[in-house]
């Protein structure tokens, strides 16, 4: 077999050195032939525990994309004024924290800004071909949009993104370090916070947050975005933006159902809860 | 007597035999031209299911106690272990946990949830008579079944700590609920099928509500530290086993209906809970503790 395999090389390969090499191996005994495809795999064997400690592949993509958050590029300004120099996002003007996201979240955060909302190519499905031929879920008739986020800045800014700006900034942002500082609120403010965060608001048909966004509200995955480490006023903001229709970009209609039940009063404490807890991400 | 022990392995043998091709048949490719494309790849669905809204008005179901107003007494002690236990069954009921799932991934929202199995409803009406075991058991019992059965591991002793903790956690949580009376909310809700159950309409429905969480195998999603599952297994060997009371169709597509996805509630039909939870019925997951091995071996899709 290994003789086919080299045959099979040497009629393909063109060049003289290549072809020399070959013959060297046809020449080789069968015991020579077989150590050298086990170094070979031993040599592979070895550099895959090698290659996380001598280079990091998303090193370049990283740079790039710090060059412009940073100062920008051409007509895009820079992220940083908005979002803070580490990534730390902005209180006082509601700006989230995007240090220590996952990249595909911001990938897909920044896809929905530059769509533009009134063109979403929603596809409303005509009626099927044939029911009793076809006996498919058609229970409901269901719209699939890719979503949209309203935001008067972000919309202009994302249109002028290219997508490998989009992959440049979320690797760049997702390897930043960020360390929260817990901020005091007052005990009852956290006790409900508390309340809702863990066990929600079971007779109201309300899970708690932490069943999707992970224990502390940490995050999970590029689907469920970290509650922790966010502004207080970020996450009011964007629970005002679902229920009033604004953002519309979740998976399964599952954050616009369960910000219809959220209260003025449960979006404080929940807020004030996660802002209290100690966090931090990419940091020893 | 002979004839009649032959005549139920005839027919089972040959229900096994029916179940096996169905479930041949789901792995086979759907026909892209049928299909809807959004269907099977959605990201999401606007409120278009107009026909049908589920409106809870304040008072509408009974609120148990919060947890912070647990005393600071050995009767609060107790309750907290219980909650302990019910909500990381894997850390404080090691020794009896057989598999991933804790006592809070079928009785949602530490045993709160209506039409999640909420515990306020249940302790008012044990003891009962029940169907399966064709005897009156008590709340202790029940549970017990719970650890041989969902959780596929070993019953705490009706004298062991862990089972007066949760017993206790119990009673705290229904504190107000009256004794002997079907409370809104309890148990499951009631599912009606329109259609035969078709376990390829079902995988549909699993890939496009299910799959986001459970994952495409089913197997869950484990904690970011590893620890645990933060989104339970349906099938696999951390999931519950063919003896539990999910592995009955229509108990999953109760589950399904009154809880999945978490968050939206009741957003599925009954035809379509029917459809996922033959689904689901359909794959493996551990055997029976109370069936012989054989049985599992030739009758593997017999529940019970």
């Amino acid at each position: 077999m290994g003789v086919v395999l080299i045959k099979g090389i040497d009629v393909e390969l063109g060049s003289n050195i290549q072809r020399s090499l070959v013959s060297r191996l046809k020449n080789m005994s069968g015991w020579s032939v077989v150590l050298a495809v086990l170094s070979v795999f031993l040599f592979i064997f070895l550099v895959q525990f090698a290659l996380p400690f001598s280079s990091d592949s998303q090193e370049p993509y990283r740079l790039v994309g710090e060059q412009l958050a940073l100062n920008g590029n051409g007509n895009i300004p820079a992220c940083a004024p908005c979002h803070g120099l580490q990534g730390q996002g902005n209180a006082e003007i509601a700006s989230p924290r995007l240090a220590g996201l996952h990249p595909d979240y911001i990938k897909k955060q920044l896809e929905d800004y530059a769509r533009d909302p009134l063109n979403t190519r929603a596809v409303v499905e005509p009626i099927a071909r044939d029911y009793v031929k076809t006996p498919r879920t058609y229970g409901d008739l269901t719209v699939f949009t890719p979503g949209t986020r309203y935001d008067p800045k972000m919309n202009e800014l994302a249109k002028m993104l290219s997508a490998e700006d989009r992959h440049n900034l979320a690797i760049y942002y997702s390897k930043l370090v960020f360390v929260a500082t817990p901020k005091a609120y007052d005990f009852e403010t956290l006790e409900r916070g508390e309340d809702l965060a863990l066990r929600g608001k079971p007779e109201y048909g309300l899970p708690a947050c932490d069943s999707c966004h992970g224990p502390g509200g940490q995050g999970f995955g590029a689907i469920f975005p970290p509650l922790a480490g966010q502004p207080v006023t970020y996450i009011i903001a964007q629970i005002n933006q679902w229920q009033a229709g604004k953002r519309d970009n979740d998976h399964l209609a599952l954050m616009r159902n369960i910000a219809d039940q959220l209260t003025d009063g449960d979006k404080v404490n929940v807020a004030a809860y996660y802002d209290n807890l100690s966090y931090s991400v990419n940091s020893e | 007597m002979k004839w009649i022990f032959l005549k139920w392995v005839l027919f089972f043998s040959f229900y096994n035999v029916v179940l096996s091709v169905a479930a041949q048949e789901i792995g086979q490719s759907l026909d892209s031209l049928e299909v809807r494309p959004s269907l099977v790849n959605s990201r999401l669905s606007l409120p278009t299911q107009l026909t049908q809204v589920h409106v809870i008005s304040p008072g509408e179901y009974f609120a148990p106690p919060l947890v912070a107003d647990i005393s600071d007494d050995r009767f609060g002690d107790m309750v907290r272990m219980g909650r302990n236990i019910f909500i990381n069954t894997d850390v404080y009921a090691k020794r009896y946990a057989g598999n991933g799932l804790n006592c809070s991934s079928c009785h949602l929202q530490e045993g709160r949830k209506p039409h999640g199995i909420p515990l306020w409803a249940a302790y008012g009406r044990y003891p009962m008579y029940r169907h399966k075991t064709r005897t009156v058991v008590t709340l202790e019992e029940r549970i017990q079944d719970c650890f041989i059965y969902s959780m596929d591991g070993i019953a705490p002793t009706l004298d062991a700590p862990e089972m007066k903790a949760l017993v206790t956690y119990t009673k705290w949580l229904s504190k107000g609920s009256p004794v002997g009376v079907d409370l809104p909310g309890r148990g499951l809700p009631n599912v009606s099928r329109t259609q035969d159950l078709d376990p390829k309409r079902g995988k549909i429905v699993y890939e496009t509500r299910c799959e986001l969480c459970h994952g495409k195998d089913g197997k869950g999603q484990k904690h970011t530290n590893g620890e645990g599952y933060i989104f339970p297994p349906l099938w696999g060997g951390d999931s519950y086993n063919k003896g539990s009371g999910l592995q009955r169709v229509r108990t999953l597509a109760k589950f399904i209906k009154g809880n999945m996805p978490l968050g939206a509630s009741f957003s599925l039909t009954d035809q379509e809970s029917l459809d996922v939870a033959i689904y689901i019925w359909l794959q493996e997951r551990p055997r029976n503790p109370k069936m012989s091995w054989a049985m599992d071996f030739f009758f593997p899709n017999m529940a019970r």
